[in-house]
């Protein structure tokens, strides 16, 4: 007779993760964690909802260019310091063959900082009500603390 | 029981709120939850071998928490000893306890 076995108490895996972000550009490390957290969620086949506020909403800004790096660190970083969103397209492009990045960025928060007709394709402008549906439907949901 | 990942990446010393973090991984352990300390960006320099702090984390781990720094973060601030307890991760390691390895997920 076959032994009966105990349903699994184990928790479904994560399928879908929400981020809260409010950090912007070049103001501390946040965003780049997430960028390098979100790869490897992305890679796992886990959905990424990334909502940006605040500063946050320029790193989704499309006209940033690429600047020089200081001739002293060049040999060190390479010529050119590529910027931000740069990486945050290539992620959201990355989801048209896999797990998928969706990238929204306050309405409020891009028409305040006058960013609203520069955001990159890709990324969305959104409401709260977005950020709602994120929370409802994330497995996870990680808020990135803004230090002040 | 719980399985609780908390993630800092502030300076546990440069806020006064860092103290309570370690309050509050130490509480949850008490209770009998299972912890996760893990340590990145800024929150790597707590983990220096030889700091105040690092002691603090040491007795957490002795106390059955996990506690985890982030390798790159480690290496961009030259923190190459790490104090009894703590162990070296990465962010392949984050992914996974965010996505199979935890209950609740707290970012300070």
């Amino acid at each position: 007779m076959a032994t009966e076995t105990t349903p699994s108490s184990a928790p479904a895996k994560v399928k879908r993760v929400a981020i809260v972000l409010a950090t912007g550009s070049y103001q501390r490390e946040a965003p780049t964690t997430v960028l390098r957290l979100v790869e490897k969620l992305l890679q796992r086949g886990v959905d990424v909802n990334v909502w940006a506020f605040e500063e946050a909403v320029t790193l989704t800004n499309k006209d940033q260019i690429d600047h020089n790096e200081p001739g002293s660190l060049q040999k060190v970083l390479g010529e050119k310091h590529p910027n931000i969103g740069r990486f945050i397209d290539q992620m959201i492009r990355a989801g048209l063959h896999g797990a998928k990045l969706d990238w929204v960025s306050c309405i409020l928060c891009v028409q305040e900082r006058g960013v609203e007709k520069h955001q990159m394709g890709g990324s969305i402008v959104g409401t709260l009500g977005d950020l709602w549906k994120f929370v409802k439907a994330a497995d996870r949901v990680i808020c990135i603390p803004t230090y002040r | 029981m719980a399985r609780y990942l908390i993630v800092d990446s502030r300076d546990l010393t440069e806020y006064t709120n860092g103290r309570y973090i370690q309050k509050v991984a130490g509480k949850l352990k008490e209770d009998g939850n299972d912890v996760t300390l893990f340590l990145i960006e800024n929150g790597v320099i707590a983990a220096r071998k030889g700091g105040d702090i690092a002691k603090n984390l040491t007795d957490l781990s002795k106390r059955g928490a996990k506690v985890l720094v982030d390798d790159i973060s480690c290496k961009a601030r030259g923190v190459a000893q790490l104090a009894d307890g703590i162990s070296q991760s990465n962010v392949d390691q984050l992914a996974d306890l965010i996505t199979e390895g935890s209950d609740k997920v707290i970012w300070y």
